[in-house]
């Protein structure tokens, strides 16, 4: 890893240009760019609950909502919506997530922590039901050359009652 | 409103077996589905492994009522109506935990762990009469209430057969799923919860139907091709799922590969057959299981098994283990509690394929389930429609069921009413029969013949 990689320092500025452009990735359905702002070791987590008030904690030992090792996962999960062989896909929700309350927790040795709060609001044209996730996400960054990669990503879950889909896309 | 027989179409004999679109969409029906299915009979409430020890508990819906089952500290598992006697409000408000004694949060009255009353506030000077004082003061015990191999039931209603009579054969089928452990099985951390927009008779079905699986989930059954292509490439440890070492659904089979058994009481097995393999978390049992269970149950353990014991309990054990409760909240709407079930002591390894597979299947936010219940709300707009109101999904299979056991029956001495043994293709309906029949039978003082 060379000095420039260690030295890295994320600003809150620009977490906030990373976490929105991945939002509006989802949001537009441009789905390579997404999955391009995506490490190949990249770890995909959301918890389910325990309890009403703690989230699982350890992914091979309790349940999660997702939970996936490895970008080819997520690849996976966007084949799906575009291959017309998912009902629950083939009339995308419209999606808007707004992304805010954004914290550099860490940032050393070319990795960063950055903690934020979402909603997710979404309509559904076929059910015309309109509804919103909200909760925290994490995100660890991982510098590579220039870039700052999405490492792992947690998404906390509030209200975990989920009305018949949540989608990648939709959280 | 409708009687009996404008409802369901129950002509055996003359090959015909028809639901009237109404049965789903119907206010006042579910009303009395409510009264006399969910409030009027067993209902499953949970496992016994969710209260291990004294003073644990969980609570529950029972149709409508609130209900509180603990573990006293005499050891005793005891059911109650979650609702204070004073004022009616629940005692117990998490879903589950552990409390020696319950302080109603609205006037004081408190509850110890059998379900005593206690105290009740300024009792003295509180000017009560005497025949205040001949009222129990306890929490209203639920009027039935067993166990059966850890799985956990109860009712509300006194008029209903001992638990035994009403599980009837079944008992087996549950003896299958807790018998995978030396200890029986457990619910894993991590409850997960949707709704749907549809009835909840459509979850009744669909946990039953061998027909929706190549016409509901191709992008899953692709999605396992390109995860094996691509382990195949890179020789790395891919995604597998327990369905890998199945044929059952796949349509190319023409020799007895699936079927169904129907009980009484509305219970039902639906299952494919399958072999051993790695593909399942309970391989490493294999041995242990035939040694200790004996050959029959343990080749059945591994089996392809989706188990309803009616209304609101299924089991289903194909893409990974799932025990799913339903609890209808309207006409349209439906709530589904679920976790993933696992034998008590499987290792790490075991536990985490397991829990991967569920994920993937099973979660609403994974591959497989949003692709049913988004079906199943498209079912529930086509309900509206009273032109050709009958409904036809009803009748595959009727030329294959025979009365009584089949050999693959008789193979764990299971005596259900009807069998049904096939090709993939075959995919029976008759399977459903089972749950209108008991629905019926439930609903005969309600409804006009």
């Amino acid at each position: 890893m060379s000095v420039d990689t260690i030295e890295a320092v994320l600003t809150r500025a620009e977490a906030e240009d990373l976490l929105f452009r991945e939002a509006r990735f989802l949001d537009e359905r441009k789905f390579d760019g997404w999955l391009a702002m995506y490490a190949d070791e990249a770890v995909f987590w959301m918890p389910a609950w325990r309890n009403e008030t703690t989230p699982t904690q350890d992914p091979d030992s309790e349940l999660s909502l997702i939970y996936y090792e490895g970008k080819a996962n997520l690849t996976d999960r966007v084949w799906r919506m575009g291959s017309g062989l998912s009902n629950a896909s083939s009339i995308p929700a419209r999606v808007v997530h707004i992304v805010s309350n954004v914290i550099v927790d860490s940032c050393e040795g070319g990795k960063a922590v950055v903690l934020s709060a979402f909603v997710a609001h979404h309509h559904d044209p076929r059910s015309d039901r309109t509804h919103a996730f909200f909760g925290h996400y994490r995100h660890v960054f991982r510098r590579e050359g220039a870039d700052w990669l999405i490492a792992a990503k947690t998404i906390t879950l509030m209200n975990d009652c989920i009305p018949t889909v949540a989608d990648l896309y939709m959280l | 409103m409708a009687s009996l027989t404008e409802l369901i179409d129950d002509r055996r004999e003359d090959g015909v077996f028809r639901v009237h679109r109404a049965m789903f969409d119907d206010a006042d029906i579910f009303d009395l589905e409510m009264r006399h299915i969910f409030e009027g009979g067993w209902i499953f409430l949970g496992l016994e492994s969710q209260v291990p020890a004294a003073h644990d508990y969980f609570t529950v819906n029972i149709g409508r009522v609130p209900a509180l089952v603990i573990r006293g500290g005499d050891g005793v598992l005891r059911g109650f109506v979650n609702s204070c006697p004073h004022k009616g409000a629940r005692i117990a408000h998490a879903s589950c935990g552990h409390a020696r004694q319950f302080i109603c949060p609205y006037h004081s009255w408190s509850f110890d762990s059998a379900g005593r009353n206690k105290a009740i506030k300024w009792k003295q000077g509180g000017g009560y009469t005497p025949a205040f004082d001949q009222d129990s003061h306890d929490l209203a015990p639920l009027p039935a209430f067993g166990v059966y191999q850890g799985f956990v039931f109860g009712s509300v209603s006194a008029d209903v057969p001992s638990l035994l009579d009403h599980l009837g054969e079944t008992t087996k089928l549950l003896d299958l799923v807790a018998e995978q452990g030396e200890e029986g099985v457990e619910l894993i951390p991590g409850g997960v919860t949707f709704t749907y927009e549809a009835n909840w008779k459509l979850q009744l079905e669909n946990c039953s139907d061998n027909y929706h699986f190549t016409s509901a989930h191709p992008s899953y059954i692709r999605l396992l091709e390109r995860r094996k292509a691509a382990e195949a490439e890179k020789a790395g440890p891919g995604f597998t799922s327990a369905m890998d070492s199945q044929r059952h659904w796949s349509g190319e089979d023409d020799e007895i590969v699936a079927g169904t058994f129907s009980f009484p009481h509305g219970h039902v097995l639906n299952f494919g057959l399958a072999s051993p393999s790695s593909a399942s978390a309970l391989f490493e049992r294999s041995d242990w299981l035939a040694q200790n269970r004996g050959a029959a149950k343990r080749d059945w353990m591994f089996n392809m098994r989706n188990l309803t014991i009616f209304p609101n309990l299924q089991v289903a054990e194909n893409a990974s283990s799932q025990l799913r409760v339903i609890e209808p909240i309207g006409p349209n709407k439906t709530r589904m509690r679920t976790w993933c079930i696992g034998p008590k002591g499987e290792s790490k390894d075991a536990r985490r394929q397991r829990i991967r597979q569920y994920e993937d299947f099973f979660n609403p936010s994974g591959m497989a389930t949003p692709d049913d219940t988004v079906a199943y709300e498209d079912c529930q707009r086509g309900f509206a429609s009273r032109v050709s109101p009958w409904l036809q999904g009803y009748a595959r299979g009727m030329e294959a069921s025979i009365e009584g056991p089949s050999e693959l029956a008789d193979r764990i001495d299971l005596k259900p009413d009807y069998s049904v043994s096939g090709n993939s293709r075959l995919c029976d309906e008759t399977i459903y029969q089972s749950y209108y029949r008991e629905w019926a039978r439930r609903m005969a003082g309600a409804l006009v013949a």
